[in-house]
């Protein structure tokens, strides 16, 4: 009973949370990653992009580019269309376009362990490794999207070498932002030139970000109720898991992970893998990116 | 305004289908497979191994093994545990024990195309040919396309733990070992007697003999043509005489590889293009 008030008190008030009831419309957009894989950062330069006259902020970013997981589906109802919404679902075979987000999950399992300390989802003291099997194994809030491979795995089978996905790697954005934002551009049918670009890339950077969070944490969704100490926009680096992730913890990601992590070409440390679970080999790439 | 009346109402009592909200518990068994593979033959399959003394029909297998989608909150909140649900979703992480049934989507298309005719969505003689141009694209079901629908569990699932594929051939061509596979699954441990009694419970001339007195009492075939059976030829193969090979071509022009992949040949030399992350992956050869 007191579910079903719930559910019609949200419903009919269109403060439920859209997330996979989502009404989806056919021109809708949507930004697609696993979390903390870049995705705010893709969020902040897409929407500098289309709103080259609007300076994006934590505070106005959800009423640019909403989110389904943290929005009502009011909100996302009133949201102009066409809609650019951003997402961590895995795949939903109703989401016209998408561009997806991928980031090595060894940088993303460090990432994603200072996030579940800043939100108080674990202790501050629990240990990496225990975390990392923890992740792998689809034991964290995180797996309500799935696993990494399965959330990747899921979008990239079914929806590539369409016109309507675009893949991108969080790794060539950092390297060469500004071609990768191109191919953003150009997959959402924007004519931009190279200045539009680059005062995108500049109003969206991480010391910008960093300086917008320190000034507004309290006013977006995703960091107003969480402590202040460790940040939401982390270094911004990738590679770091080549010092900061223990050798087991590589081999436990790349023994689960490892034939996806090849075909998105993230070369393995470890060799001689037991292969345990999905995704057996042999490995062949295939030519994922188009660009 | 009043269909959020009706449904707010429904919300309260618990009386809407959950769907995709339902409430996954740890030991749900799903029965997935795309629209028209055969699952109601594994339903009667699998409801027939388990309650060997109450004969599975129309009128009882929605209780026995509901549907998400149909049957209500309430009511799957009470089904006695472990739960074994049906449903059509393509890849969903919460559910961890899965029984995933394909079939060859030339036949699919196939019989796709007769259950529309039959549920009038389709006139009778419209061209098959345009229905398999939609197919292809994804736009005849709620479900994705069939490639997607088979292909997010695949890609997700295969060789991970609780998770069982069958091929709907395979059923056909021994129902008893692929029955005794999804046993391991529920951890039942039924003798060779119990299996093949269940097999011939579900037989198609038993379901067909089940169709003709129940079927304007079952949710799926209650609203439809009565005259066109539900149960149609349960054989593998018939797309051969019924598809035209440019028909043929559509499908494994889009679907080689994952077909490929589950060792349904191909016919056409367009279904040997498209390279796919299914290739990676290590299939046992049928």
């Amino acid at each position: 009973m007191m579910y079903g008030i719930k559910v019609v008190l949200g419903y009919w008030f269109g403060t439920d949370i859209a997330d996979r009831n989502l009404a989806v419309r056919p021109d809708d957009t949507f930004i697609v990653s696993y979390p903390r894989s870049g995705n705010t950062w893709t969020r902040f330069l897409i929407a500098n992009l289309l709103f080259p006259n609007t300076p994006v902020t934590f505070a106005n970013i959800e009423r640019l580019i909403p989110d389904t997981s943290s929005q009502s589906n009011r909100v996302l109802k009133r949201t102009p269309r066409p809609r650019f919404i951003k997402s961590h679902q895995y795949f939903d075979p109703r989401y016209p376009r998408v561009l997806y987000v991928v980031r090595d999950p060894r940088d993303l399992v460090l990432s994603y362990y200072n996030f579940q300390r800043k939100y108080r989802q674990i202790a501050d003291d629990y240990p990496l490794a225990n975390y990392v099997d923890d992740f792998v194994e689809g034991r964290l809030i995180s797996a309500d999207w799935g696993t990494w491979g399965e959330n990747v795995a899921s979008w990239i089978f079914t929806r590539q070498n369409r016109n309507s996905f675009l893949l991108l790697r969080y790794e060539d954005m950092k390297s060469d932002t500004e071609h990768e934002l191109r191919r953003i551009a150009t997959f959402l049918g924007l004519q931009v030139g190279p200045d539009r670009l680059q005062q995108a890339i500049a109003a969206s950077s991480p010391e910008r970000m960093r300086e917008l969070e320190q000034a507004q944490s309290d006013q977006w969704v995703a960091t107003q109720k969480h402590r202040k100490d460790i940040p939401f926009v982390g270094p911004a680096q990738s590679g770091r898991w080549h010092t900061e992730l223990p050798q087991a913890s590589v081999s436990k990601i790349e023994s689960a992970w490892g034939s996806l992590m090849s075909t998105l070409e993230y070369p393995l440390a470890t060799s001689n893998m037991n292969h345990t679970q999905m995704y057996n080999t042999p490995i062949q790439r295939q030519p994922l990116r188009t660009s | 305004m009043i269909r959020k009346l009706i449904y707010g109402t429904k919300c309260l009592l618990g009386r809407e289908a959950p769907g995709r909200n339902l409430s996954v518990l740890d030991d749900d068994v799903f029965i997935a497979s795309y629209p028209k593979s055969g699952n109601t033959w594994t339903r009667f399959l699998v409801a027939n191994l388990i309650y060997p003394q109450e004969p599975v029909t129309f009128l009882n297998i929605e209780k026995i093994i509901p549907d998400p989608d149909l049957q209500s909150r309430n009511f799957l909140k009470h089904c006695p545990r472990p739960r074994v649900m049906k449903i059509h979703h393509p890849f969903d992480p919460r559910y961890k024990r899965v029984v995933c049934i394909v079939r060859d989507p030339r036949d699919v298309a196939v019989s796709q195309y007769h259950f529309q005719i039959k549920r009038a969505v389709l006139q009778p003689g419209h061209p098959i040919e345009d229905f398999v141009k939609r197919f292809v694209a994804g736009g005849t079901s709620p479900y994705g396309s069939w490639g997607q629908n088979v292909g997010s569990w695949l890609i997700a699932r295969y060789n991970g733990p609780g998770f069982v594929l069958l091929r709907y051939e395979d059923l056909i061509e021994n129902a008893v070992e692929g029955l005794a596979q999804i046993a391991r699954l529920l951890n039942l441990e039924p003798d060779r007697h119990r299996l093949e009694k269940a097999v011939e419970f579900s037989s198609a001339d038993r379901m067909r003999a089940l169709e003709k007195l129940q079927a304007d009492q079952w949710a799926s075939t209650k609203e439809t043509r009565i005259d066109l059976p539900f149960v149609r030829g349960a054989k593998a193969g018939e797309w051969k005489s019924t598809l035209s090979p440019d028909a043929v071509a559509q499908i494994e022009q889009e679907w080689g590889s994952l077909m490929r992949a589950l060792g349904y040949k191909i016919e056409t030399a367009g279904g040997e293009a498209k390279p796919s992350v299914l290739d990676l992956m290590e299939f046992p050869s049928p």
